[in-house]
């Protein structure tokens, strides 16, 4: 498949991803990023939080993923040239763990590149809005 | 609030860093993400947010970390980056919007490789007034 071949309104993944504490806490050592509102349930509730609550790059990071998935599953020769989300509510993460499910639909197709827009969910919550993404034909 | 004089201002471009391959394993793996030695979308972050730590040193400028919420957050990748590519990290305070006390902090970051500009990464910080409850969803 090339870039081309998609149409403007079409979805073109859907992915639900588990969110575990170990996964935050992996995140956080790979990112550098050890607030403890993303580690440590107390430090959670002190900061005013409902619990834990995943880093917005640790989402934005599944969303890349999805992207990434989809690229290689549907052997499109492209790549990832703007990404960007605004973080609109937190992804809580309980003791029992919770998912992010992300979809992509294509926003604009033109000049060998698409703009997706992508909806990210947790808990029937949108987590990140807007959030787009532009593939450009390698 | 913050001392709005700094828009405009870049702080100095970071030494150069080459990028490990077992950083990006490790940021690969955290993402679930196949480790092909491209480095992920995001990683970027782990470079850039650093470089705008000297912001919290400076004690004229009145950023306090603990008051701080991720609000947005944009890459543009001009050119593939690879583990062993050496990097440099510019940060420009693009823009402060102050809105009844509560800052909204825009930077704009310059990743240069050893072939030149390699990415743009614009974060965009809302940092809450010092008296009141942080507002907003933290990330």
């Amino acid at each position: 498949m090339s870039l081309a071949d998609l149409a403007v309104g079409e979805t073109v993944f859907t992915a639900s991803y588990p969110v575990e504490r170990a996964n935050l806490a992996a995140y956080a050592e790979a990112s550098g990023d050890r607030n403890p509102i993303h580690l440590d349930e107390a430090a959670a509730k002190a900061a005013g939080l409902p619990d834990v609550i995943a880093h917005g790059m640790y989402t934005m990071g599944l969303v890349s993923r999805a992207i990434l998935e989809w690229v290689a599953d549907a052997g499109i020769d492209a790549r990832l040239t703007d990404f960007t989300a605004r973080f609109a509510k937190p992804v809580v993460v309980p003791a029992g763990g919770t998912a992010v499910e992300v979809e992509g639909k294509v926003r604009k197709a033109a000049d060998g590149a698409v703009e997706l827009a992508i909806t990210a969910t947790s808990a029937g919550e949108r987590v990140l809005a807007p959030a787009r993404a532009t593939l450009t034909a390698s | 609030m913050l001392d709005a004089s700094y828009v405009g201002r870049s702080l100095p471009t970071t030494e150069p860093v080459a990028v490990t391959a077992a950083s990006v394993t490790r940021f690969a793996e955290a993402l679930g993400l196949p480790d092909t030695g491209a480095i992920p979308p995001t990683y970027l972050i782990s470079l850039t947010l650093p470089a705008a730590d000297r912001l919290i040193d400076d004690p004229d400028f009145g950023l306090d970390w603990g008051r701080v919420l991720h609000r947005e957050q944009r890459f543009a990748y001009h050119r593939e980056l690879r583990a062993g590519d050496v990097l440099t990290v510019t940060v420009t305070i693009e823009s402060i919007k102050t809105v009844a006390g509560n800052d909204l902090l825009s930077l704009r970051t310059a990743v240069d490789s050893q072939d030149g500009l390699a990415a743009e990464v614009w974060t965009t910080l809302f940092v809450a007034a010092a008296t009141d409850d942080p507002a907003g969803d933290p990330q």
